[in-house]
């Protein structure tokens, strides 16, 4: 398999050169754009897996950028970047039709974990593994774990365990993510939906609740990977 | 320690000044009265006087005798001629026999005096008289019957009265209608300023049916606020952009700080240590950001009724695990269903921070607890520890932005010191209060939120 392409459009040369390097680092094959029009000659000359979008460009404004692409054709993922940390710059930059969006400064292990999310090459590796039809308001099943989404029952084999709507919401979020890692910031913004930080580690607690949860099951698929984020591994739901 | 909450929506009160301008009315009107009074006696008293002298010209008769036998004749000659019905006529000897007519008076000095007599019909009546000392020594008195001046000093109590009353009446209803009207036009500034006091600095008095002082003063107000609001709105920007700009160097710093702490594995622990103050350096811009987001109002479009009960429900499940991991304990009591207007992401984040801070700032071993009341206007959240609290000075200082508890706190790298500042924004956001109370022992926070009816 060959390397997930992304072009990463960033005119701070110092933030551009952490960025590609830590991608490079992490696997991924990296091309720059310093200026919008750069990026949108790569962008439509190219072929990108996603691309890293700085919302502040010193021609144009990522969100315009975004919207000339698209015109132009289709857009690989998109996560856009952003000195902006507020609530009101995340959702602009989400309605303008990025997939995600991150505030500087970030972790690099934080910009890995969320364009293998939004990824779509990233995203079909997992379709043979975790069955999702929770959009349906059907379960959701990795391996012999399933997920109830009508009773908040979580089932391995003949074992049950019933889960409050938080360790439900938890569980769905690292199933449909299963195998990919997902970092505390992505689980406290799409499993809380919280718009700030809380000063408490409300992820690990909650996380390790569950653990013992799922325990009682005799399943227990978690990893906490340390520094990154933490991984529902398929092959343990076995 | 307690944030002003919305005013009490009452009508324009008058007060005293009603009573105090009907009194002073009533006074003027009092005082104005005994003056024409008064004013008109004189008139009428000069009348008789004029009407006196002119009869004593009629007797005493220049270059005729004057003594008093002749005008005693005179007198009943007179009298003879016409009916002077409102007039009597007494005329004594040198030796103070009477020689005409009868009336029954008092002495009296010379010239013209206020009397009263009495005549054929044996009643006593009040006059003005003139009397006059004849050249032989006798004396002449004419008397002129005033039934007018009695009359009006008959009515001189009732009209007192009545004028006092009327007066006094007057007084009260024009000043009533006039603080009346001045307070509506003083409403409207209150009215605004009761909004600005609730953060909406973009409220200005409408000039609208406003003239005069009250125009004026309006105006001064408005062009006030819009300096103050610039101020506001400049001093907010200058804290969201020192966030926003100091983000670029910070995420260089902290790339570089990861870079060199995967490089150089044996620096990691120091490497780490400046990573850890770059990240609490970061989280509290972003706080700060967050404060000025709150305070500057930026998201009314977020406010819809939310259920307080399922807010805290589901921030409690979130936050138990977290209190249990700190060794503690958080209990919920029964929550009544509760709805009010508000942005449902802030009051997410106003539980979270409080229920942070036990976890945070409590010792292992503390129980604490969220309750709902209910009450018409009101619904409050009550958080409470039986941990170390806070003493009363401190109260004040904690919810000020860059003051934390201090002495508890386990980890100084945990939290902006932002907490409780922004909590109380948020409570100021929703028009409500944020309230710090000894829970004897141990700390609890009031939450009151207003409830529309």
């Amino acid at each position: 398999m060959s390397a997930i392409r992304v072009l990463v459009v960033e005119d701070d040369p110092a933030i551009a050169g952490q960025i590609c390097h830590g991608l490079m680092a992490r696997g991924y094959a990296t091309d720059l754009a310093a200026s919008g029009e750069a990026a949108f000659k790569a962008c439509t000359g190219g072929q990108f897996d996603a691309i890293v979008l700085d919302r502040m460009l010193p021609d144009t404004h990522g969100v315009e950028l975004l919207g000339r692409l698209r015109e132009a054709g289709p857009v690989p993922a998109v996560l856009m970047l952003s000195a902006l940390g507020s609530v009101e710059d995340r959702v602009e930059g989400l309605v303008a039709g990025a997939d995600d969006y991150l505030a500087k400064p970030f972790d690099m292990s934080e910009l890995s974990a969320r364009l293998v999310a939004i990824c779509r090459r990233g995203g079909r590796k997992t379709e043979d593994k975790a069955e999702d039809n929770s959009e349906l308001g059907g379960d959701l099943t990795v391996g012999r774990l399933r997920l109830e989404s009508a009773s908040h029952r979580a089932t391995f084999g003949t074992e049950a365990i019933e889960l409050n709507r938080k360790q439900f919401s938890l569980m769905a979020y690292l199933m449909r993510h299963a195998d990919k890692i997902v970092t505390r910031a992505m689980l406290i913004e799409n499993v809380w939906a919280y718009s700030f930080d809380p000063a408490t580690n409300i992820v690990e607690s909650n996380l390790s609740r569950l653990r013992t949860r799922l325990q009682v099951l005799g399943c227990d698929p978690i990893e906490t990977r340390r520094g990154e984020g933490y991984v529902l591994r398929a092959d343990l739901c076995k | 320690m307690q944030v002003s909450t919305a005013l009490p929506a009452t009508p324009p009160r008058i007060g005293r000044l009603a009573v105090q301008v009907g009194l002073a009315f009533a006074l003027a009107m009092g005082v104005a009265g005994g003056i024409a009074f008064l004013a008109a006696r004189y008139q009428l008293m000069q009348e008789a006087d004029d009407a006196l002298a002119h009869e004593s010209r009629k007797l005493i008769l220049k270059g005729y005798p004057n003594d008093s036998a002749t005008l005693a004749k005179r007198v009943i000659d007179r009298r003879a001629q016409k009916i002077l019905a409102s007039r009597g006529h007494i005329v004594y000897g040198p030796d103070g026999r009477l020689l005409a007519d009868g009336l029954d008076i008092p002495p009296l000095p010379d010239g013209y005096a206020e009397t009263i007599y009495r005549d054929h019909s044996r009643k006593w009546h009040q006059g003005r008289a003139l009397s006059l000392r004849l050249p032989d020594g006798g004396r002449l008195v004419i008397v002129e019957h005033s039934e007018v001046d009695a009359t009006m000093r008959e009515m001189m109590l009732i009209g007192l009265i009545a004028l006092i009353v009327v007066g006094g009446l007057a007084g009260v209803t024009a000043a009533w209608v006039l603080t009346r009207q001045i307070a509506q036009r003083l409403d409207l500034s209150v009215g605004a300023a009761d909004a600005i006091a609730q953060g909406d600095l973009s409220r200005r008095i409408s000039l609208d049916g406003l003239d005069g002082i009250f125009a004026t003063q309006a105006g001064s107000l408005n062009h006030m606020l819009d300096r103050m609001e610039q101020m506001v709105r400049s001093q907010r920007q200058f804290a969201s952009h020192l966030a926003h700009d100091l983000r670029t160097p910070l995420t260089r710093l902290r790339g570089l700080l990861q870079a060199e702490a995967e490089a150089h594995a044996a620096d990691r622990p120091l490497l780490d240590k400046a990573e850890r103050e770059c990240r609490s350096i970061i989280a509290i811009f972003d706080s700060l950001l967050r404060l000025s987001e709150i305070e500057a109002g930026r998201r009314p479009t977020a406010m819809a009724p939310l259920a307080l009960d399922e807010a805290i429900l589901d921030v409690a499940e979130t936050m138990e695990p977290v209190i249990a991991d700190a060794g503690s304990r958080l209990a919920l009591a029964p929550l009544p269903p509760a709805t009010v207007l508000a942005d449902a992401g802030l009051v997410q984040q106003l539980l979270v921070n409080l229920l942070d801070n036990i976890a945070l700032h409590t010792p292992a071993g503390t129980q604490a607890s969220v309750a709902l009341a209910v009450e018409r206007h009101e619904a409050t959240i009550t958080i409470a520890d039986n941990g170390p609290g806070i003493l009363p000075p401190e109260r004040e200082r904690v919810v000020r932005p860059y003051e934390s508890g201090g002495a508890t706190r386990r980890d100084k790298s945990m939290g902006s010191g932002l907490g409780l500042a922004i909590a109380q924004a948020i409570m100021r956001f929703h028009n409500g209060a944020l309230e710090l109370v000894d829970n004897r022992p141990g700390l609890m926070v009031r939450l009151r939120f207003p409830v529309s009816s």
